[in-house]
C-alpha cells in the first residue's frame, strides 16, 4: 500500500515540477496577450494652451484645450490578417479627437495600428495609417511588450510619421506601482495637415498652395508598469507652428497649438487600478505559478521518498511456526 | 521501473496540460459596437 501511495505521489511530484517551467517559458508567452477585440478610451487636457483661431489667423491662449483619444480592436481585421501572417495579430482602429475650450473640434487623426498580439511588434498590412495615409510602422506605439525591459525602444511618432527611440530614465513609483519612466524627443519636424481642418472650406491641399507649412516638436514622457507593458499616465509637451507662405501674411510663423498635455485626473486613477489588476494575472503566471508548483514538486518528491523508504525498511522477524511434526510412515 | 512509469506519466500529463491550455487559448470575442469618440466622456 506504501509503495503504491509513493508512485502516486512521485507522479505528481514530477507533474508539478515539470508544470513551474512550462508555465513560465512555454504557456506565459503563449498566454499573455493583447484581445483582439480590447475598446479603450483616455482623455488627456492641456491647460492654459495655446491655440491658433484660424479666422484671424493669430494663437491666443485658452483655458482647456481636450484631446480624446479611443482605441477600437477590430476584430473581423485581425482574422483576416491573420490567416497570412501565421500569428495573433491585433488590430486597433484608433482616433485622436482633439477639441478646444468651445466644444469645437481642432482635429481629428484616425489611425489604423496593427501588431502581434503577444510581442507588441508591428505586423505591416493592407490598411496601416495615419490620417489615411498608408505608413509602414517600426517599433511600438500606445503600449510596450509584456516584461518590459530597462532599455531603450523604437517608439512611432503618428504626426511625424516616424520612428525614433523613446529612452528608458529610471525606475520611479507612480501612485504605489513601480513604474519605468520612459521619454522621447522628436525635434521640429514638418508633417502633414490633418485632413479634418477645423475650419469649413480649408483643405490640407487649399493650404498647401499658400506654401505654408506645418512643423511640430514634442517631449513625449511615459510611465510603463514593467509587467503588463501598460503606461499608466504619459504627458506631452507639445508644439505645432505653421511657417511661411502667404497665408501668414508678413509674419514667418505662428503658433498653432502649445500645451502641456496630461491625462485626466480621473482617467489615471482608472488606468492605475486596471494596470494593478492586470499585473496580478501577469504575476501568477510568471512567478507565483511556477515557484509554487516548484515547491509543490519538492514537497511531494520528498513525500513520496519517505513512504518508499518506510516501505523498503526490512520487516520485525516473524515469530516461529510451532507447526506439529508430520506424521512419517514407517 | 514502476517508479519510471510513474514518473513518465507525471510528466506526460504536465505536458498534456500545458499543450491543451495554450492550444485552446482565449477567444477572440467580437468588436466592440461602442464608437470612436467624438465627444469628452464624462467618466472613463
Amino acid at each position: 500500500m506504501r509503495r503504491k501511495s509513493s508512485l502516486v505521489l512521485l507522479a505528481l511530484a514530477v507533474l508539478f515540477a515539470a508544470l513551474s517551467p512550462l508555465v513560465r517559458w512555454y504557456a506565459f508567452p503563449r498566454l499573455a496577450k493583447i484581445p483582439a477585440n480590447q475598446y479603450q478610451d483616455m482623455v488627456l487636457e492641456a491647460k492654459d494652451a495655446t491655440l491658433l483661431d484660424y479666422g484671424t489667423m493669430k494663437a491666443k491662449k485658452v483655458p482647456k484645450v481636450t484631446i480624446v483619444q479611443t482605441l477600437k480592436g477590430n476584430v473581423e481585421a485581425s482574422e483576416k490578417i491573420e490567416k497570412t501572417a501565421g500569428k495573433d495579430v491585433v488590430v486597433w482602429d484608433g482616433l485622436s479627437y482633439v477639441q478646444g475650450p468651445d466644444g469645437k473640434m481642432v482635429s481629428r487623426i484616425p489611425e489604423r495600428y496593427i501588431f502581434d498580439a503577444h510581442t507588441q511588434e508591428p505586423v505591416h498590412a493592407t490598411g496601416e495609417m495615419v490620417d489615411g495615409d498608408p505608413v509602414r510602422r517600426e517599433g511600438i506605439e500606445f503600449k510596450w511588450p509584456f516584461l518590459t525591459e530597462k532599455r531603450d525602444y523604437e517608439y512611432f511618432d503618428a504626426q511625424a510619421r516616424i520612428t525614433a527611440p523613446i529612452h528608458y530614465k529610471g525606475t520611479q513609483d507612480f501612485r504605489g506601482v513601480e513604474v519605468y519612466y520612459f521619454e522621447q524627443t522628436i525635434p521640429w519636424t514638418k508633417v502633414p495637415f490633418p485632413k479634418a481642418m477645423p475650419v469649413a472650406g480649408i483643405t490640407p491641399e487649399s493650404v498647401a498652395e499658400t506654401g505654408t507649412t506645418r512643423w511640430y516638436t514634442t517631449v513625449r514622457k511615459f510611465w510603463v508598469e514593467p509587467l503588463t507593458g501598460a503606461p499608466v499616465y504619459g504627458e506631452e509637451i507639445h508644439k505645432e507652428e505653421l511657417r511661411g507662405g502667404t497665408l501668414l501674411g508678413d509674419r514667418e510663423k505662428v503658433t498653432a497649438f502649445a500645451g502641456h498635455v496630461k491625462m485626466r485626473e480621473d482617467y489615471i486613477a482608472y488606468t492605475v487600478d486596471l494596470v494593478k489588476s492586470n499585473r496580478m494575472l501577469v504575476l501568477l503566471m510568471t512567478s507565483y505559478l511556477p515557484w509554487g508548483f516548484l515547491a509543490l514538486g519538492v514537497l511531494l518528491l520528498s513525500l513520496s521518498l519517505y513512504l518508499e523508504a518506510r516501505a523498503r525498511r526490512p520487516a520485525d522477524p516473524a515469530p516461529t511456526d510451532a507447526t506439529e511434526p508430520e506424521p512419517v510412515t514407517a | 521501473m514502476r517508479a519510471l512509469i510513474a514518473a513518465a506519466t507525471g510528466l506526460a500529463v504536465a505536458l498534456a496540460l500545458v499543450l491543451t491550455i495554450t492550444a485552446v487559448g482565449a477567444p477572440s470575442g467580437d468588436t466592440s459596437p461602442k464608437p470612436l469618440l467624438t465627444t469628452v466622456p464624462a467618466h472613463p
